[in-house]
């Protein structure tokens, strides 16, 4: 059925339409504004066909007879309110410039011709944004962005999971400002969709979400306390079940003082959902460059590093000057290490070892011993690791990293390690998913547009430019997209965009965005955002509904965070988890046998956690009464060293 | 205007670019101003009076005209003309304005049919209609080609005149309430005994007043009017009529601001005047601006004009 008459196409010598822009005129009270989906239809054919022209509207004009506002005045005597009552109403219209969206056909591809102007149908909406053809038919693989609502047109925009996840292009950043949930809420709700609407000849695909500030992604598997029947019904309509993520797992580094996880996450009925995140000296020493500086490590340092890494550590090291053999698998085997070497020449007033100056090995010494202080929590003394299921991951599952309570370097290194990790298996295929989207908020921290060229900024360009090829996704969320770097933001496929700051639409990025669009974006309401894709022309504005998970502030008030714990409790606590029957009498019996050492209650709690034996207080005891030995979750072999950023790792 | 060019070229006549309206290029009214005495019909004598009570709308519909002349080519000193005419009626709803029915439109190529090879003629009204300039007219043209051009001009004056009249009519017989006519009304034998019709005449080369009356009559303040007068013409109908200040001239021109109003000369003339005279006042706003004639245009007759360009035939 064809929709009523809008408008009509015009254009004047000085206002022409362009095969990229036309304008039209309606009535007063047209339901048309920034963002409406038009179609253009002409009544001349071209090579025998009708054409017909969608497209958005990006501008709007609104005007009278009048020359100059004094006229009004005139006219009104200088009073206002006799304007009012004047009783005829000046001739007034409505002018609305409109983006090409699309000609059909598109060649020969003329300026967009006169005719009637129309709301686009749901049908207009799907060959205007060209999801004709990638949303219907055997090769079906839209994944639904928001829903389209313009003047009682409701209409599912839909994604190309080709162009979201790779191999055509892939990325998503998502910008806007903060404290309109708009970021976070979008990346969840458009996650829900993925794990609903990627079909399953695209393969398996998990997602690895770093929270990286409060509780944000903490309850994501704990339905959301409302949600409105407006909600409900855009799940409906975009074909998404209202429900929170079926599988999630939740890993956070111990607290620096070790006897509770440094996550917000930690309210008794959820605290057994997070997994502790710590990697040995191994796990860190791969990633030392993310913590060392380069002011502070020069190229002898660099190379006693590399020697340690290939040389020392994970393999039985021996030398003349050394007491023996030394077998370096953590942080306090390494101290043990330097400790004996410098001794020993500083015992034969020896200035150089293996062409390295005493000097350098005790630079080396001070840098890396400070890793595990700086890191604690994240980082063992003692090499205990507990990581990530690289190898295991499961196809629509999140991995939710819990980094908010890290220092700034802790954060880096578990970006740093997790990214190149997943990347690693991805290359291998030994993942267990075929697609991973990572999702980092406060992208502009990790990868800024201007500062020092750090190792994670690095990283996260070399996934921008190459990480579709693999199947490992960014999808990366920004306040201001202006300070993420070009090549990270130009590589990201798609594009949303929440309520903006008007200091960041002035930037020049936003350009190409009309003055109208730049202001319906600096007052978008939250559940709105305004969508950039390959296959849409122009960018378009849709709603998407509340995510079906409870919030963050939602979940520290209905899970409130438990108090910190005593080292009895937090041990009982964490045993409780693999035998739920022992008491913190128990714990405190076995504790007051092991004396006062906390470090060797912590370590010995850790490997039994990891290790999870039939007889846990058994086991928690016999730990505390000999030295913990490393332990490696999984016994992998050491971990590849890392290509350099700077080649092309994916063969183009 | 290219149905004219396709008849013209197809008859062998060279076409050359379109230059200035004739409106433009001629003085159609070129007699000298006048003043004329009148019958008073309110009192025995002309005298000035304050409207009383205050401006109200009243008026539902608004007619106006307009009309383009251009000449085509020559043939010889002869100027062939064409003329483009519409008009409206334009209902105020809501102060919205409508067109009322349908604009009534016409164009025609405009050449003095005597002055011109036969065959030429007739070819031309085989393809376009033809008004010929010297039907009717008592005198042959000179053949001077102004004075030609001039003929055509008022050829097309009367066409729009024809099309306003038309629509008086239609008004008269079918129009609800009020209607405010751009000029006079005394062409119009049905708006002149309808007391739906107004007629506000802008222009003013003749004065109806004795010179001694020429002071009060130019001397109105704003919202003042002369009591009415009759007007009577041989080839006119009777119509009441008197003068009325729209706006203060100040220091301006004694013309500013000054309108004459004409309306059938029936009923109470006085109660009627009054009444009349507070509508046109209250169609002072929106002021008429930017045209030049704004102090005496009331807003409704601009946008109708406005209306009128944008069907305008080209």
């Amino acid at each position: 059925m064809t929709a009523p008459v809008l408008g009509r196409v015009v254009a004047t010598e000085r206002r022409p339409n362009t095969p990229h822009e036309f304008h039209f005129w309606t009535a007063l009270d047209a339901p048309v504004g920034v963002g409406t989906i038009v179609r253009v239809e002409s009544t001349r054919p071209v090579n025998g066909v009708l054409p017909c022209v969608y497209g958005v509207v990006t501008e709007g004009f609104g005007y009278t007879d009048l020359q100059t506002p004094l006229h009004d005045v005139l006219g009104a005597d200088g009073e206002p309110g006799a304007s009012a009552t004047a009783p005829t109403e000046r001739t007034e219209i409505r002018l609305y410039t409109a983006a090409v969206l699309r000609q059909v056909p598109e060649e020969p591809l003329q300026p967009v011709p006169m005719g009637t102007v129309h709301l686009a149908t749901e049908a207009d909406v799907q060959a205007a944004l060209r999801m004709d053809t990638y949303v219907q038919g055997s090769d079906a693989r839209g994944i639904p962005v928001g829903a389209y609502r313009s003047g009682g047109t409701d209409a599912a925009v839909h994604l190309d999971a080709d162009f979201l996840l790779g191999p055509e292009a892939a990325h998503l950043a998502i910008s806007g400002v903060s404290g309109l949930a708009t970021k976070t809420s979008a990346v969840q709700w458009l996650l829900a969709s993925i794990f609903t609407h990627l079909p399953a000849r695209k393969g398996k695909v998990a997602a690895v979400c770093f929270n990286v500030k409060g509780p944000d992604l903490c309850f994501i598997d704990r339905p959301a306390t409302r949600l409105d029947p407006a909600d409900r019904a855009l799940y409906d309509a975009l074909g998404v079940p209202a429900d929170p993520f079926a599988r999630v797992r939740y890993f956070a580094p111990w607290h620096a003082r070790g006897t509770h996880l440094a996550t917000l996450r930690t309210h008794d009925a959820l605290a057994e959902s997070v997994t502790p995140l710590t990697w040995g000296l191994r796990e860190t020493l791969q990633y030392a460059e993310v913590l060392l500086s380069r002011e502070d490590i020069d190229a002898k340092a660099d190379a006693l590093i590399d020697f340690i890494k290939e040389r020392v550590v994970d393999q039985r090291f021996e030398d003349k000057l050394l007491d023996g053999a030394h077998e370096v698998r953590s942080f306090a085997d390494l101290e043990r290490w330097f400790r004996e070497l410098l001794q020993a020449m500083e015992a034969g007033n020896q200035e150089q070892w293996r062409t390295h100056h005493i000097a350098t090995i005790r630079k080396v010494r001070n840098r890396l011993g400070n890793i595990s202080t700086r890191c604690k929590g994240l980082v063992t003394d003692d090499g205990t690791v507990s990581d990530l299921p690289f190898g295991a991951f499961e196809d629509r599952a999140v991995y939710v990293v819990d980094v908010a309570q890290l220092e700034e370097d802790a954060q880096d290194l578990v970006f740093a390690r997790i990214i190149s990790q997943l990347r690693e298996h991805l290359e291998k295929r030994a993942l267990g998913v075929e697609q991973v989207v990572v999702f980092v908020d406060e992208l502009n921290k990790y990868a800024p547009s201007d500062g020092a060229d750090t190792y994670v900024r690095q990283m996260l360009l070399d996934i921008a430019e190459r990480g579709r090829y693999l199947g490992l996704v960014l999808f990366g969320a920004q306040q201001f997209r202006s300070q993420v770097h070009r090549r990270v933001v130009g590589n990201s496929g798609t594009q949303l965009f929440g309520r903006m700051d008007a200091d960041e639409l002035a930037t020049p990025g936003y350009q190409t965005l009309a003055p109208a669009t730049k202001a319906r974006l600096a007052t978008l309401e939250k559940g709105q955002l305004m969508v950039r894709h390959p296959h849409f022309g122009q960018p378009i504005f849709v709603r998407f509904p509340r995510p079906a998970v409870l919030t963050g502030r939602e979940g520290v008030e209905q899970f409130p965070p438990a108090e910190v714990p005593t080292l009895e409790m937090a041990v009982a606590k964490t045993l409780r988890r693999l035998d739920p029957s022992i008491t913190v009498g128990q714990v405190q019996d076995v504790l007051a046998l092991a004396g006062d050492d906390e470090e060797a209650i912590l370590r010995a709690r850790n490997v039994t956690l990891l290790k999870r034996p039939d007889n846990v207080l058994a086991f928690f005891s016999k730990q505390l009464k000999k030295r913990v030995a490393p332990e490696v979750v999984g016994g992998r072999g050491p971990a590849p060293l890392r290509v350099p950023a700077s080649g092309d790792d994916y063969g183009g | 205007m290219r149905a004219a060019i396709r008849a013209l070229r197809a008859a062998g006549v060279g076409v050359g670019a379109a230059g200035a309206p004739l409106e433009l290029r001629t003085t159609v009214d070129d007699a000298a101003p006048r003043v004329e005495p009148v019958t008073p019909l309110e009192g025995d004598r002309l005298a000035v009076r304050a409207v009383p009570g205050v401006p109200a709308p009243g008026i539902r519909a608004f007619l106006d005209g307009i009309q383009r002349s251009q000449v085509l080519a020559h043939v010889g000193a002869v100027p062939l003309v064409h003329g483009a005419v519409a008009a409206a009626v334009r209902v105020r709803k809501a102060r919205r304005m409508r067109t009322w029915g349908e604009a009534r439109r016409r164009e025609a190529l405009v050449l003095p049919v005597a002055a011109l090879d036969a065959a030429l003629t007739a070819t031309l009204a085989g393809a376009v209609p033809l008004v010929d300039t010297t039907a009717g007219e008592p005198a042959p043209p000179s053949g001077h080609p102004q004075d030609l051009a001039a003929r055509a001009l008022t050829a097309v004056q009367r066409m729009r005149e024809a099309e306003e009249l038309a629509l008086v009519a239609a008004w008269v017989a079918d129009g609800d309430g009020p209607l405010l006519v751009d000029g006079g009304i005394s062409g119009s034998p049905e708006g002149a005994r309808a007391e739906s019709v107004i007629g506000v005449v802008k222009s003013h080369r003749t004065l109806y007043a004795a010179p001694s009356e020429l002071p009060l009559v130019l001397g109105l303040r704003e919202g003042e009017r002369t009591t009415a007068v009759a007007l009577h013409s041989p080839r006119r109908n009777p119509v009441a009529s008197w003068y009325l200040r729209l706006r203060d001239p100040g220091e301006r021109s004694p013309l500013f601001g000054l309108v004459r109003v004409e309306v059938a000369p029936t009923g109470d003339l006085t109660a009627r005047a009054d009444a009349v005279s507070r509508w046109v006042l209250a169609e002072r706003a929106p002021v008429a601006l930017p045209d030049p004639r704004w102090d005496v245009m009331v807003y409704g007759i601009r946008e109708c004009e406005e209306y009128l360009t944008a069907i305008l035939p080209r």
